[in-house]
């Protein structure tokens, strides 16, 4: 990604915290970030990430769905807390396990995106990389959840592309490819398509998936109480 | 079988005395029935007895105990519909209050051809033993279903209470010299026989409140348990599969684990194996077991009960292939729209040319493409994402479903 325009130059290295209530997760994290990714510090607690935030001011945050402390919240807690302050800092979104239950919670908090502990330390540092660009990270199992939640499988289509309810048929094409494991690049070449353009589809729908009303997103939240 | 602490089973023909205490004594029902029946009619000690040990001897629940994933996943303790407890209850209640109505009728014909019947003590016996009668069952009811709002059954319990009330008053008015003792003995009697009445009703309710606040105690303990496994056991065992190296045994163990573990703490309501996704997953963790490969599988759309065998076993000898050629990471996804069934199995291995098929792949195409042509479908074998690797992509079109397909919530 050091190509890229957006990148912050080589020498100011990307800042990161690591936010994971175990500490044996954090070390293991941390010693497989690559060189150029900073860690400025670690947090166990809701309290002490917001804390940490605030004092440090990462790019990205690692942050872990389950969380102790604050008032019950976890991770979304912690970016309805610390979020409003901080603009300029992601949060990535780490989960134990991809479900759904997990996930759709962080991301409608206003994660960016979210990556499995068992990731590879590539695809760690990679998905960092990419939100602290502004770029969104689907896992294939969100990808797959989004196309459910949204009525793709019922051929339910965004006529117009504003429209937040829905996917355009293009965004489905990109959320497919996805949830069959393609990288952004590949689903670029598959589409004969940019890059760039994959990644706005992506933050597109990440965006509609954050705001959107549909019933099967808002029924689900409020089941457990995020509205 | 003898059992360990007396119980009345859930299905009874009158209270489950009988049967509880010939289940709790190893002794045949029939002949507990008999002797009951024999001690009722020497001067109603068998009645006693029974209602006695009717009011004393718990009822068994149904032995369902929660479920640890009803605990886990919040929602999902929706009220499980309790067995009917009064399936095979022969009308007890309304024979008795017919045999209370024959007899009140019959002392009353009898004492108008002149026969000496105490007419006196006889009608309010019948008012008290009805009210009795009423009283328990209504209170038995009310306990049964006392979380409904149940006031209709609360009015009729009151009801049958001041039916006793009246009936022993009725004993001490006819009298024909009332003076301050009648009425204290009336006061004290109607107190007395309210008391027996609710006793009984009383003591189940103490016991229910324990039972519950056990089972309470039992779900928060579980729930604690989970809760630890999943921060400690499930995150040791992520961290694990993060380290080792991609395909090596530990990964494998610990991802194996990690799912087992996963399966029995989250299996949200437990999928219909008719399902195509829970096929898949199910076969997915088959083929980790024996290779050095993660299957991933993704699977969406709504379920479907008439999907064809063959779109699995073609699925599954992809899967195989991939798993057993490419290893890594496989992937798969399942797409089952109202229409077609659609479902990719994607790895990044060495890939290869379907058109250059060596003769020992023979069988593969077979078992694939063949397959999925039998049932109707196609099966295309191409690269993969970005070139690399293989992609078998099955489509299956389905004409219209037997039945509508159930609209996802």
């Amino acid at each position: 990604m050091t190509d890229d325009p957006t990148a912050q130059p080589q020498a100011a290295p990307l800042t990161v915290a690591i936010v994971d209530d175990h500490s044996i997760f954090r070390a293991g994290v941390r010693a497989g970030l690559p060189p150029r990714l900073l860690v400025v510090g670690e947090a166990a607690t809701v309290d002490e990430a917001v804390d940490l935030v605030a004092a440090t001011r990462p790019r990205v945050v690692l942050l872990d769905v389950h969380l102790p402390g604050g008032a019950g919240g976890g991770g979304a807690e912690v970016i309805a807390r610390a979020a409003p302050g901080h603009t300029d800092t992601r949060f990535l979104a780490l989960s134990v396990s991809d479900a759904a239950d997990d996930v759709v919670r962080v991301i409608r908090a206003g994660a960016r995106g979210y990556i499995t502990k068992s990731s590879s330390e590539a695809d760690v540092a990679e998905a960092i990389d990419r939100v602290a660009e502004g770029d969104a990270v689907f896992s294939p199992r969100l990808a797959g959840f989004v196309l459910d939640a949204f009525g793709a499988v019922s051929g339910e289509t965004a006529q117009v592309d504003t429209e937040l309810d829905r996917l355009s048929a293009r965004e489905q094409e990109v959320m497919r490819l996805i949830a069959r494991g393609y990288a952004y690049k590949e689903v670029a070449t598959d589409l004969f398509i940019s890059v760039k353009t994959v990644e706005t589809h992506v933050s597109k729908v990440l965006r509609k998936l954050q705001l959107s009303n549909r019933h099967e997103l808002t029924a689900w939240a409020l089941q457990r109480k995020l509205l | 079988m003898p059992t360990a602490t007396m119980s009345r089973p859930a299905l009874r023909v009158v209270g489950g005395v009988c049967g509880g205490f010939a289940a709790h004594t190893g002794l045949p029902v029939g002949a507990v029935r008999l002797a009951t029946a024999v001690l009722a009619v020497c001067g109603g000690a068998g009645v006693l007895l029974y209602a006695w040990l009717w009011a004393t001897t718990p009822s068994q629940g149904p032995a369902t105990p929660t479920s640890l994933r009803a605990v886990l996943t919040r929602p999902a303790a929706e009220a499980e519909a309790a067995p009917d407890e009064h399936a095979r209850r022969a009308p007890v209640v309304e024979i008795l209050l017919g045999i209370a109505l024959l007899t009140a009728g019959g002392a009353m014909v009898a004492s108008r051809l002149g026969a000496d019947v105490p007419l006196a003590f006889i009608v309010p016996a019948i008012v008290v033993a009805t009210g009795a009668a009423l009283a328990w069952r209504q209170l038995d009811a009310l306990r049964n279903v006392r979380a409904a709002g149940s006031s209709a059954l609360v009015v009729r319990a009151l009801g049958a209470l001041v039916l006793v009330v009246l009936g022993i008053l009725l004993f001490f008015t006819s009298s024909t010299h009332p003076n301050v003792w009648t009425v204290l003995t009336a006061a004290t009697a109607v107190l007395l026989g309210v008391a027996v009445v609710v006793a009984p009703w009383v003591v189940r309710l103490v016991r229910d409140l324990a039972e519950e606040r056990a089972a309470r105690v039992r779900d928060v303990e579980r729930a604690e348990i989970a809760a630890h496994l999943h921060d400690s056991v499930l995150q040791t065992l992520a961290l694990i599969q993060q380290r080792a190296e991609p395909g090596s045994d530990a990964a494998r163990l610990a991802r194996a684990q990690e799912r087992e573990l996963r399966s029995w703490l989250f299996a949200e309501q437990a999928e219909p194996t008719a399902d195509l996704g829970a096929q898949l997953r199910a076969t997915a963790v088959e083929i980790e077991t024996e290779y050095p490969a993660q299957v991933e599988v993704i699977a969406i759309g709504p379920a479907r009960a008439d999907l064809p065998e063959g779109i699995v076993a073609a699925a599954r000898e992809a899967m195989l292939n991939a798993a057993r050629h490419a290893g890594g990471t496989v992937r798969v996804y399942a797409e089952t729209a109202h229409d077609r069934v659609e479902v990719t199995i994607g790895d990044r291995g060495p890939g290869f040319d379907p058109a250059a098929v060596p003769e020992g792949r023979y069988g593969v195409r077979e078992s694939i493409v063949g397959r999925m042509q039998r049932i109707g479908g196609t099966a295309t074998i191409a690269p993969g994402p970005g070139r690399t690797g293989t992609e078998v992509r099955l489509v299956l079109p389905l004409t219209a479903p037997d039945r509508p397909t159930e609209e996802r919530p």
